[in-house]
C-alpha cells in the first residue's frame, strides 16, 4: 500500500458514496412507502378477518 | 474556538424534530411483536442498505476511525477494507446467512436451539447481551464528548447532553420498534451521508492531499500506509480484524437484524453485497479527518490519552458556520441510528432468548410489546450510567469495541458455522465454545482496568487476546463435540437428537 493507493481509494470512495447516496435516497423512500403500504394492507386484512363471525 | 452558532443550532433543531416526527409517525403500524422486532419482515433492498449503513456508523465509529487515522495514518483505515471484503463475500456466497434467513428466526440464538437445545440458546443470548451492552456502553459518552468539543459545550454539560440524546432515541425506539428504526435510519442515512461528504470536501479544500501524505510519512513512515509495516499494527491487527469482521457480518445482531427483517433471503443477501463498500468509506473518511487533524493541530495539544479528541477539535476549528450545523446533524444522525438499532436488537435478544424459559405459553402481542418496550427503557438506563462510569484504556476506542465485541462474536460465529456445516457439532462443543470465546476478552478487559496488571495487559495487546478468543472457541467446539460421545451413551445421544 502506498500514498497513491490511498489517494485512488479516497477518490473512488467519494465518488461512489456521493452517487449511491442519491440513488439509495430515492429508492429507499420508495421502499418505505411500499413497506408501510403492505403492512397497512395486512393489518386491514387481519382486522376484517377478526370482525367476521 | 468553535463555529457553532444559533444558525447551526437551528439546523440541528429542525433535524431532531424531523427525526422524532418520523419515528413516531409509524407507531400505528406496530400491532404485533413481529412488527416491533423485525418490521414484519417487510424490509426491501434499498431501505435495508440505508438502514444498515446508518446503523453501523455511529459517532463512536467516526471517533474510533479518526483516532486510528491519527495514531496510525492511512494504515488505520484498513479495517474498512477487511470489513467490506468480509461482508461482500458472505453476502455473495450466502455463507451461513442464507440458512440463517431461511430458518425464519428472530435472533441467532433462536437458531442455535434447533441444533444445540434450549440451554445453549439461553447461554448464547446471555453472552450476546453482555458483549453487546458492554460494546455499546461507550457510545453515549463518545457521542457526548464529540458534541461538546465540536459545539463548544462545557464539560459540565456532558451529563445533560447525554441524557437528552438518550431520551429522544429511547422514546421513538420504544414507540415504534424496528419500524421506527428503519424509517429514522433512512432519514439519518441521508443526513449523515450529505454531512460526511460536505465536510470531507471542505477539509480537502483546506488541507491539501500532499500535506496529509507528508505528515503521515513524517510521523509513521511506511507504516502509515501499510499496516503490515506498522509496528503497532502488523499481521495480528489484520488477522484479528479479518476474523472479527467476518464474525460480525455473520452474527452481530444489529447487522443480521437487517437480514432477518428482509422480505426474503435474496433481498437480505443483496443488502449485504450492496452495503459492503460503505464500510470502506465509513472508515477511510474519518481516518482522513484524523490525519488532517495531525497535519494541522499544534504540537503538544493532543497526547496519547486524548487522541480521540484530535478530530473533533480539528472540525470545530475548520468547519464554517452553517456547515457546522449540518455536521452536527450528521453526527447526531449517525449516533441516533446506531443507538436505536443497538437498543432494539439487544433488547430483542433479551426478550426472545433470555426470557424464553419464562414463557410457558406464548404471550399475547399486547404483553409482548409491553415487555419489549420496558426492556428498551432499561437498556437506556444502563447506557446512561455505564457511559458515565467506564473509562476506555490507552489502546483506544477501536480496541475497546473489538474486544467487547469478541466476547460473543468469537463463540457465536463458531456456533453458527458448526450449526450450518458440521454434523458432529453438539451442545457440549457449543457450551465449551461459549466459555472459551468469552473468557479471553473478558480477562483482557479486567486486566486492563486493574492498576497491578494494566502493564501486562498492554504488552499482550487486544489483537493477540482477540485471536486467542477465536482460536479458543474453535478448538473448544471441536474438542467438546468430539468427547461427548465418549461420555454419553448412544441411547442418550439418540434421544437428544
Amino acid at each position: 500500500m502506498s500514498a497513491t493507493f490511498w489517494w485512488v481509494l479516497t477518490i473512488i470512495c467519494l465518488v461512489w458514496y456521493s452517487t449511491v447516496t442519491v440513488y439509495v435516497g430515492i429508492r429507499g423512500a420508495w421502499d418505505i412507502k411500499n413497506m408501510l403500504s403492505r403492512l397497512e394492507h395486512l393489518q386491514n386484512a387481519e382486522d376484517e378477518g377478526e370482525s367476521q363471525p | 474556538m468553535t463555529h457553532f452558532t444559533w444558525i447551526d443550532a437551528s439546523i440541528v433543531g429542525v433535524y431532531l424534530v424531523a427525526t422524532m416526527a418520523v419515528g413516531l409517525s409509524v407507531r400505528k403500524y406496530v400491532g404485533k411483536v413481529e412488527h416491533f422486532l423485525v418490521a414484519g419482515r417487510e424490509m426491501d433492498v434499498y431501505l435495508g442498505i440505508a438502514s444498515l449503513a446508518a446503523t453501523e456508523f455511529g459517532i463512536v465509529t467516526c471517533m474510533s476511525s479518526a483516532e486510528l487515522g491519527y495514531k496510525h495514518g492511512f494504515a488505520g483505515a484498513s479495517v474498512g477494507i477487511t470489513y467490506a471484503i468480509a461482508m461482500f463475500v458472505v453476502g455473495y456466497t450466502g455463507f451461513c446467512v442464507k440458512k440463517l434467513r431461511d430458518s425464519g428466526v428472530v435472533t441467532i440464538a433462536e437458531l442455535f436451539e434447533k441444533r444445540f437445545g434450549p440451554r445453549i440458546r439461553w447461554w448464547s443470548g446471555l453472552v450476546i447481551v453482555v458483549g453487546g451492552l458492554l460494546n455499546m456502553g461507550t457510545f453515549l459518552r463518545q457521542g457526548g464528548d464529540f458534541l461538546m468539543t465540536v459545539c463548544g459545550i462545557g464539560l459540565e454539560n456532558l451529563e445533560v447532553t447525554m441524557t437528552v440524546l438518550l431520551a429522544g432515541v429511547t422514546f421513538y425506539t420504544i414507540v415504534g420498534g424496528m419500524l421506527s428504526v428503519l424509517v429514522t435510519d433512512y432519514l439519518q442515512f441521508v443526513v449523515m451521508s450529505i454531512g460526511l461528504l460536505a465536510v470531507t470536501f471542505i477539509m480537502m479544500f483546506n488541507v491539501p492531499w500532499s500535506d496529509l501524505v507528508s505528515v503521515v510519512q513524517e510521523r509513521h513512515g511506511a507504516g502509515g500506509f501499510n499496516p503490515l509495516s506498522n509496528p503497532n499494527l502488523g499481521w495480528p491487527f489484520i488477522v484479528f480484524n479479518m476474523l472479527l469482521n467476518t464474525a460480525a457480518v455473520l452474527t452481530w445482531q444489529t447487522t443480521i437484524a437487517r437480514l432477518l427483517a428482509a422480505k426474503d433471503t435474496k433481498t437480505g443477501q443483496r443488502v449485504y453485497t450492496a452495503t459492503s463498500f460503505f464500510f470502506v468509506c465509513q472508515f477511510l473518511i474519518p481516518a482522513i479527518w484524523g490525519i488532517a487533524a495531525m497535519a494541522t493541530l499544534e504540537d503538544g495539544l493532543i497526547t496519547a490519552d486524548n487522541a480521540a479528541q484530535a478530530m473533533p477539535i480539528f472540525l470545530s476549528r475548520t468547519v464554517p458556520t452553517g456547515l457546522m450545523g449540518l455536521l452536527v446533524a450528521a453526527m447526531l444522525a449517525a449516533d441516533m441510528s446506531t443507538d436505536s438499532s443497538y437498543m432494539l436488537t439487544w433488547g430483542s435478544v433479551i426478550y426472545n432468548d433470555l426470557l424464553a424459559p419464562l414463557r410457558k405459553a406464548p404471550w399475547s402481542d399486547k404483553r409482548g410489546l409491553l415487555v419489549n418496550r420496558a426492556i428498551v427503557a432499561l437498556i437506556g438506563l444502563f447506557l446512561f450510567f455505564f457511559g458515565l462510569w467506564y473509562q476506555i484504556g490507552d489502546n483506544g476506542i477501536w480496541a475497546y469495541l473489538t474486544v467487547t465485541g469478541t466476547i460473543y462474536l468469537s463463540s457465536m460465529s463458531t456456533l453458527l458455522v458448526a450449526c450450518c456445516y458440521w454434523k458432529r457439532a453438539n451442545d457440549w462443543g457449543a457450551a465449551a465454545a461459549i466459555v472459551a470465546g468469552a473468557i479471553f476478552p473478558l480477562t483482557y478487559l479486567i486486566l486492563e482496568q486493574l492498576p497491578s496488571t494494566a502493564v501486562r495487559a498492554q504488552s499482550i495487546g487486544p489483537y493477540y487476546s482477540g485471536i486467542a478468543a477465536f482460536a479458543g472457541a474453535a478448538v473448544a467446539m471441536i474438542v467438546g463435540s468430539l468427547i461427548k460421545p465418549m461420555f454419553v451413551t448412544d441411547s442418550v445421544s439418540e434421544a437428544n437428537l
